[in-house]
């Protein structure tokens, strides 16, 4: 139950801290050639002020300025205490700003490794799943909808 | 191949499998049809095998957690991953979206083009490019065809080959039904869940999508606590969210600054009247059925455990 209030106090402006993962420069803009503001080292603590793409913007001890966003962890939500919400700072920062009733039934256990062992097929389910397809065209029209273009983007080797 | 023989296959499945009655509605002697084996150890399951496989494992993913009974959320999600799944080389399979009413928070994939993502996860996500992501993991498991190459691994798989070399099909099918389930049920390693994670991320952008969403979702679930119940699932069998973000990090350094804006749309939402859904009853004891969806008969396990034990051929982006 903590942890849903936690995660349901979306929108409160309790400090969002975050810590670094590995040492990373801190830039002036949210680009990887931009100048850099200062160097962070490993286990850094920063305040999230805003975030845009793939950075965040981060006040420091050392100033402000945009970090990689990989590079840092939020606290988790065992680590929380009282009723800061400290483990909710990602959700304020990237997770839905309405009232959920699935995150207010956190301790209610769901399907677990067993749960599928024993599961049998449903037809019935299958069938409805079925019923539920999307043609190409309904899917190309809801995307017009939300203005989503197609990129070309190649797909990413891993770091050599 | 004959038809008695054809027979003999079958029924050899089936007692394999009494403890899936449903399984009739799989063919499964077409697809561990003896005449194919050798193609299957060399190249893996044909489209057709895989969506029938893909669906078994789907449907018996249904028997544990059904759909959240909101046709018009159903019907949007399939909307969001078919627009993705045209981003792919396989933008025509039979693509099959849904979201399971639990609270646990975990997403899969099977073979073919079968994707469920849980209502815990579901309602953790904030935008439509956040969803974009989790679906595109999800799919790129089904386009990288993560499952079929892993039963190709196996030396199960090519042992059973060899018997088929020298003429014993008996054996030969046995070690298909036996084995090949072990093979199933082994879950990907880490290699092909960053790649997921890097394919998420590259179709979310194709489709116009913020190519960040994932890396949030990954984000919200390196904070969860590693004991909140609902995520026991997801971290039992994958690398740790943090680990994730790092790989996804490395790879994408290089081209941060060449990917596209996107859009980041609102998600529609679970219609609010939906009740939550029911805590699952705990699987207790061994041999207990939990989660039966008015399934009737059968015992619960097969002696060798199944074929799709664990859940099979699922493959997650938090699950299996």
């Amino acid at each position: 139950m903590l942890l849903a209030a936690a995660w349901l106090a979306a929108g409160s402006v309790a400090a969002q801290q975050v810590t670094l993962e590995r040492d990373s420069p801190l830039y002036t803009e949210p680009r990887l050639d931009a100048a850099q503001v200062t160097q962070l080292k490993l286990g850094a603590t920063g305040e999230v002020i805003g975030k845009q793409g793939a950075w965040l913007h981060l006040k420091t001890p050392g100033g402000s300025g945009w970090l990689f966003s990989f590079n840092v962890r939020f606290p988790s939500a065992q680590a929380a205490t009282g009723d800061s919400g400290a483990g909710a700072a990602a959700g304020r920062l990237f997770g839905p700003r309405r009232n959920v009733s699935v995150t207010s039934t956190v301790g209610i256990r769901g399907i677990e490794e067993e749960d599928l062992k024993q599961a049998s097929f449903n037809a019935g389910q299958m069938k409805l799943l079925e019923s539920y397809a999307a043609t190409r065209e309904a899917a190309e029209r809801q995307a017009r909808g939300s203005s989503l273009a197609p990129a070309s983007v190649e797909f990413m080797d891993p770091k050599k | 191949m004959t038809g008695a023989f054809r027979y003999w296959i079958a029924a050899a499945v089936m007692i394999a499998l009494s403890a899936y009655a449903a399984a009739a509605s799989l063919d499964l002697g077409r697809i561990f049809d003896v005449g194919r084996d050798l193609r299957i150890a060399a190249t893996g399951l044909d489209e057709k095998e895989e969506i029938a496989v893909g669906r078994e494992v789907a449907g018996r993913t249904l028997g544990a957690a059904p759909l959240v009974p909101d046709p018009e959320l159903q019907a949007y999600v399939n909307r969001v991953g078919r627009w993705i799944a045209l981003q792919t080389e396989r933008p025509d399979l039979p693509w099959h979206f849904g979201v399971l009413d639990t609270a646990s928070v975990n997403a899969f994939a099977a073979p073919g083009g079968y994707v469920l993502i849980t209502r815990g996860l579901y309602e953790m996500l904030a935008s439509e490019s956040q969803l974009a992501g989790v679906l595109g993991h999800e799919i790129g498991h089904i386009v990288q065809r993560h499952h079929v190459k892993v039963m190709q691994q196996s030396a199960a798989v090519s042992a059973s080959a060899r018997a088929a070399q020298h003429g014993d099909r008996g054996i030969l099918v046995n070690n298909l039904i036996g084995t090949g389930a072990e093979v199933l049920a082994r879950g990907l390693d880490k290699t092909a869940e960053f790649e997921a994670d890097r394919i998420g991320v590259v179709l979310a952008a194709r489709a116009g999508y913020s190519p960040y969403g994932l890396v949030e979702v990954l984000h919200l679930l390196a904070a969860r606590s590693a004991e909140d119940s609902s995520l026991a699932l997801l971290f039992k069998t994958h690398p740790a969210p943090g680990e994730r973000l790092t790989q996804l990090g490395d790879a994408l350094v290089p081209r941060v600054a060449m990917l596209p804006a996107g859009q980041e749309p609102a998600i529609r939402p679970v219609d609010p009247r939906t009740p939550p859904p029911a805590a699952a009853k705990p699987a207790a004891a061994k041999g207990a059925r939990a989660l039966q969806q008015q399934e009737e008969g059968g015992s619960t396990t097969s002696p060798g455990g199944g074929l799709f034990p664990g859940g099979g051929a699922l493959r997650g982006i938090f699950g299996r």
